[in-house]
């Protein structure tokens, strides 16, 4: 949009003037909104205050401000002031905003623990096998190399299992 | 307000006993009283509770409730609605342990589940749909832990939970996420408070994880020198992973109050043998006692009952005494509501009976 006062510029300033019942769209460029000399120009609102101060302390804010969950209706900005998810779809609809809050609050952000069976054995078994990395890697560090040889069987076991599991499937199909 | 006979019959029940977990039972409990373990659990097809209509709130009261009583997880499972009951019915099952401050304290359509011996218990509508809890007596976090497994699964095949591979179970404060799960150990730390020991150990427990708190959670003072040790993080170990951090401090934590009480005895045995006996004095003769200046005395009793400086009373009199002399436990015990003065009053006389002391 071009500003309307000397219509070169673009129109970065956007007023909106209420006169009496009289409401008035402005679109001008900065130049020409200083020179009117308006004094709503230049003046943040307390929003805009905030959202900069947020901005400072919580770079991912700026980026999710505008986001807001498709199920339950909240705004990412709600949750960062009160500090409540409002239903389990903000998980994905904020997962951008999310991770780097979980990396500071948890130092991680990828659940390793119990799976509903629900979720599926596949999952069950990737996160067990996770879980048993992570003990190797602990078994190696203290020279337990016996223990460490009883861990790497096991996660062989269960990706061997995990692999024969995809051939049935694959023989199933066809 | 009517409350069905059943209902008043089955509160009645639990006034006049208290839960297992006071037993003094199980390992390391001269220290430890008792162990916890908390799920946070969602429905997957409903807002978290803050952001839930009055109708979906009660909807998932109804369902979950329902499905409680087909889980048949314990038997005498007892459930109260907590709309339904008094205050101090509230507070009394907040002393009892069973209910959170803030399940007690909120409002709308909430309630909670509990078994005979007070092990198992249920909230519904808390800050999250569910929010099992197991109780133990002792350092038992395997035990608790393997039972609270259970009655996840047993719930899990009838309710569909909020969970997703990424972030583990899904709940309304991201400070609980993951496995959902809070872990926390009971424990009875006089001597540590008295050598001012206490702040260097918060600040190592801090560094691996985990938190202290008062005995009845968030924002309370330590009363009667109880504190409750818990894990910090729900997301990125494992529930058995976190188990095992605590279960490499907690006895540490136990072994610095065992040496800070051994300390005592040697270089000050005379100080401490006074402070114990005029405690256990106090609480004998006191025509009056506050709740703190209760839980104060007992603190000091139940470690010269351990240090063997005492014997003609037993710990589980004490821990059962630290719970029944709150203020809901000595209105429920009377049978009518108190002002903090009379309650003192008889807070001192239900104490001499229950020491064998002269009336
Ligand atoms: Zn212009
Ligand atoms: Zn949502």
């Amino acid at each position: 949009m071009k500003c309307e006062s000397c219509n070169k510029r673009h129109a970065t300033v956007h007023l909106t003037e209420i006169n009496g019942n009289e409401k008035r769209e402005r679109h001008l460029c900065e130049e020409c909104a200083q020179s009117l000399n308006n004094p709503l120009v230049k003046m943040p609102t307390p929003a805009d205050i905030l959202s900069s101060l947020i901005n400072q302390v919580a770079p991912e804010i700026g980026e999710m401000s505008k986001t807001t969950c498709p199920a339950c209706g909240l705004s990412y900005l709600e949750f960062r002031s009160k500090g409540r998810l409002g239903c389990p779809m903000d998980y994905t609809a904020f997962k951008k905003g999310l991770v780097p809050l979980l990396e500071k609050m948890h130092g991680a952000s990828q659940h390793i623990g119990k799976v509903p069976s629900r979720a599926g054995k596949e999952l069950v078994v990737k996160n067990e096998v996770l879980q048993l990395r992570k003990e190797l890697d602990k078994a190696v560090e203290k020279e337990d190399y016996e223990k460490a040889a009883k861990i790497r069987d096991r996660i062989f076991e269960l990706s061997a299992s995990e692999d024969k599991k995809d051939e049935g499937t694959v023989q199933q199909d066809g | 307000m009517n409350y069905p006979p059943a209902k008043i019959k089955k509160m009645r029940e639990l006034y006049s006993k208290t839960g297992e977990w006071l037993r003094g039972t199980g390992p390391e409990s001269d220290i430890v009283i008792s162990t916890r373990i908390r799920l946070a659990r969602n429905l997957a097809n409903f807002p978290f509770l803050h952001r839930a209509t009055e109708g979906q709130r009660k909807e998932v009261e109804r369902l979950v409730r329902e499905k409680l009583k087909e889980a048949t997880l314990t038997k005498d499972l007892h459930y109260v609605k907590l709309s339904e009951v008094s205050s101090v019915d509230r507070l009394f099952l907040m002393e009892r342990r069973l209910i959170s401050r803030e399940h007690a304290g909120g409002d709308g359509e909430r309630g909670v589940a509990f078994g005979k011996s007070e092990t198992i218990s249920v909230m519904v509508n808390e800050e999250d749909h569910l929010r099992i809890q197991v109780i133990r007596s002792g350092f038992e976090l395997r035990d608790a832990w393997k039972t609270i497994d259970e009655i996840d699964n047993t719930l899990e095949e009838k309710l569909h939970y909020a969970f997703s591979p990424r972030f583990g179970y899904l709940t309304a404060c991201p400070t609980n996420v993951g496995t959902g799960m809070r872990a926390s150990v009971m424990m009875h730390l006089p001597a540590l408070g008295l050598a001012h020991h206490i702040e260097k150990v918060f600040n190592a427990v801090g560094k691996l994880g985990l938190v202290v708190r008062g005995i009845y959670g968030e924002g309370t003072q330590a009363l009667g020198d109880l504190f409750q040790i818990s894990n910090q993080f729900t997301l990125g170990k494992s529930e058995v992973e976190i188990l095992e951090i605590m279960e490499g401090v907690v006895p540490r934590i136990a072994g610095y109050e065992r040496m800070a009480r051994k300390a005592l005895i040697t270089e000050n045995k005379e100080q401490l043998e006074d402070r114990v006996w005029r405690s256990y004095g106090m609480l004998k003769v006191a025509r009056m006692l506050s709740s703190e200046e209760a839980m104060h005395l007992l603190s000091q009793v139940r470690m010269g009952v351990n240090l063997g400086l005492i014997n003609d009373i037993s710990v589980e009199t004490l821990n059962e005494l630290f719970i029944l002399t709150l203020p809901a436990h000595l209105q429920k015990l009377e049978g009518k509501e108190m002002e903090a003065s009379e309650r003192n009053v008889i807070r001192a006389s239900y104490v001499r009976k229950r020491l064998g002391a002269f009336q």
